[in-house]
């Protein structure tokens, strides 16, 4: 397939600075499509913000970012001149992308399945019982079919971020991208997100995946980058990142998580 | 004092329950409108809400009544002082319902509109399916509050001859002289009224579904 | 249509003694309202269940019936109850009443926002109440009651305008006789308008700069 060809994410140069702070420096990463790509790094590394740069919820400061070869936010003309997208462009390019939160961002003044069915509705204009069927299914592949008329403050975190996945699914994204999804859960509630996410790349998709669950990243990801201070450190297979860690700010970081699950596998 | 007078009575306070609710209607309408121009950013558009909401909020709703009385006809608008009375009572509490919006729209975590933003709603669809009824949710009690101001506040439009409770109130007491009775009367149907409001505000809060931000 | 506020301005004597009578009603209705409001809530925190239950009717009933209602009832009504005032301390006695039914309310809350355990350590030193509530109640909840005072305070100027449908020859009677007189009655309305917008926006100021004071008065202490 031609699609596979061009990575589902190509960052290029991109560089971030938050006044004068610069949270990314010059990364050039390609996400290939088809495979799960985790960022991994300490706080403050810049790892959320290149994954809410690839969403476009922050903007880069330079650099370009190409969903599926069409650049997101920003449009390179001819003269070098970086020209804003319009909004209706943007939205067109953000279609191909899921996004789940750290937060699950879940509208609480909708059920479960007024949330996965809302953006059919509103954004694609679905008939109300269409949306629903569609909105239901979803719910059905995460296991929370029967939670469908709760709302989200009667729901578990663990059931809410399930639901925010099925919210995403739903827009049938061919990218999916996940900021820290278990981090705001309870340990025993991680499990069942992380499930849902194995089996959503078994199927297949394209994942970015920001995450500490590095056990996770270990046994689910077909490439682990690395960042550290906004650089992209390393890139590489899991193998190669826990069998011989050669960097030496990789080895200090995957030292303090030997005790988090990463030990079984060094 | 009669059961007739009493019934009079009660018959105007449906004018002042009907000039409240619509007021409170619109107003709740228009205020949506002016926080959608807050939010905009637009220079313009925060100039002029700031100036509707200190002007309506500073000045006496009496003397705002007798203005658009003797304002619209100098425009050549000519209106029934009903319709004069709603267009005033509901220019008032739009600027008080505004303000009391105003905490609400900030208290809605961007992450909401975040997601909305990925979804692909439109900035308008995020505004009125997302912003809108949380913020609402948020500032439900105001909402309670502000209707019964609005309840206590309709009896000045008897001033610009609406009859309505305090109204006819007035006109039995001139006629019968039995303000006392009068005046007290109309007090405890405003009381029960009140209550009522009350209750139902207090009803309908328990009820709304999915009540503030989702249990982190 | 003309419009000239000149012709109202040329009346500015006039203006002035009504917008002083306002002003003086306003402070005194709220010093007054505000005192009152202290007492009222004092008694219901200390006086038992039977005065609290006593006071909390009329504070309910004022705070649940119209402003204007209330001074009708009081102006029209008081001659037959063998009550016979003049405008001006009917509209005093209207203002301070209602004023200190929703006084009291805000002391009340401010008197519940103290924790028990301050109170319980002012009694195992030996404080008396008086002592109690001069020493630790009342500077505790001064920053809880003075946002909402304030705002009742600058309610209570508006409120003012009512009493020039009891005849009370203050800003808004005075501006809207003016106004017949010269048959400028909308120029009139212009002017009252903008008189009381700005003296609502200094009021509004005043408060504010009250409350930064306060407020940074408490952070410097903790």
């Amino acid at each position: 397939m031609t699609t596979d060809d061009i990575p589902a994410i190509a960052c290029n140069k991109v560089c971030k600075s938050f006044g004068s702070t610069e949270v990314l420096k010059d990364i050039t990463l390609d996400i290939p499509a088809g495979q799960v790509s985790c960022l991994i790094g300490p706080s403050g590394s810049g790892k959320s913000t290149l994954l809410r740069c690839m969403a476009f919820l922050e903007e880069a400061t330079s650099g370009t970012i190409l969903i599926k070869g069409q650049p997101l936010g920003f449009s390179e003309q001819d003269s070098g001149f970086r020209a804003r997208q319009p909004a209706s462009q943007i939205r067109a390019v953000r279609a191909n992308i899921g996004m789940v939160f750290q937060q699950f961002n879940l509208w609480p003044h909708m059920t479960a399945l007024g949330n996965v069915s809302a953006a059919l509705r509103v954004v694609r204009g679905l008939p109300k019982r269409e949306a629903e069927a569609r909105a239901m299914a979803q719910l059905e592949k995460v296991g929370l079919a029967d939670r469908a008329d709760h709302y989200p403050s009667q729901l578990s975190g663990g059931q809410q971020q399930r639901v925010a996945i099925a919210r995403a699914l739903a827009q049938e994204p061919r990218i999916m991208l996940f900021d820290e999804p278990t981090s705001a859960l309870d340990p025993e509630l991680t499990g069942e997100v992380l499930n849902v996410m194995r089996q959503l790349a078994a199927e297949g998709m394209t994942m970015v995946v920001v995450t500490h669950e590095i056990g996770f990243a270990g046994s689910v990801a077909n490439r682990i980058n690395f960042l550290d201070h906004g650089r992209l450190l390393f890139s590489g297979s899991p193998e190669e990142v826990f069998r011989k860690p050669r960097h030496p700010r990789l080895e200090q970081f995957l030292d303090t998580y030997l005790d988090r699950g990463a030990s079984m596998l060094v | 004092m009669s059961w007739k007078l009493f019934s009079l009575l009660l018959q105007a306070s449906g004018m002042t329950i009907l000039v409240s609710a619509f007021a409170i209607v619109a107003g709740l309408i228009i205020a949506i409108a002016l926080s959608a121009l807050r939010l905009s950013g637009n220079r313009l558009a925060l100039g002029f809400v700031a100036v509707f909401v200190s002007f309506f909020r500073g000045v006496p709703l009496l003397v705002q009544l007798l203005l658009l009385f003797n304002l619209l006809p100098a425009l050549g608008i000519s209106l029934s002082s009903l319709s004069t009375a709603l267009i005033g009572l509901t220019l008032c509490t739009a600027a008080y319902q505004t303000e009391n919006l105003r905490g609400g729209f900030a208290a809605v975590p961007p992450g909401l509109i975040e997601s909305a933003d990925m979804l692909g709603f439109t900035p308008v669809q995020s505004f009125l399916r997302i912003k809108v009824p949380i913020a609402l949710r948020l500032t439900f009690p105001t909402l309670i509050s502000e209707a019964i101001l609005i309840l206590k506040a309709s009896s000045l439009v008897s001033v610009v001859g609406v009859i309505e409770l305090t109204k006819m109130a007035s006109n039995l007491a001139a006629s019968t002289f039995m303000p006392v009775e009068l005046y007290a009367a109309a007090g405890l149907i405003y009381l029960a009224i009140n209550q009522v409001v009350t209750l139902i505000g207090r009803f309908a809060e328990g009820r709304l579904p999915g009540t503030g931000v989702p249990a982190r | 249509m003309k419009f000239d506020i000149g012709v109202i301005l040329a009346s500015g004597h006039e203006i002035l003694s009504g917008l002083a009578l306002t002003v003086l009603i306003w402070i005194a209705g709220s010093a007054l309202g505000l005192g009152l409001g202290f007492i009222v809530a004092t008694l219901r925190r200390y006086g038992g269940p039977l005065v609290n239950l006593g006071l909390a009717i009329p504070v309910e009933i004022l705070r649940g019936t119209p402003f204007l209602v209330q001074i009708f009832l009081l102006y029209f009504g008081g001659p037959f109850i063998g009550l016979s005032l003049d405008p001006i301390p009917a509209g005093l006695l209207g203002l301070t009443v209602y004023g200190a039914a929703y006084y009291s309310e805000i002391f009340r809350a401010g008197y519940q926002s103290v924790p028990e355990g301050h109170v319980e350590a002012a009694d195992c030193l030996g404080f008396g109440r008086i002592q109690t509530i001069r020493h630790v109640l009342l500077p505790e909840m001064a920053l809880i009651v003075l946002p909402p005072a304030v705002n009742m305070t600058v309610i209570l100027l508006k409120e003012t305008a009512l009493l020039s449908l009891i005849t009370v020859p203050e800003l808004t009677l005075t501006v809207q006789a003016i106004g017949s007189q010269k048959y400028a009655f909308l120029e009139s309305l212009f002017v009252l308008a903008l008189v009381y917008w700005a003296l609502v926006e200094i009021a509004g100021q005043l408060g504010r700069l009250a409350e930064g004071y306060f407020s940074r008065y408490r952070t410097a202490r903790t």
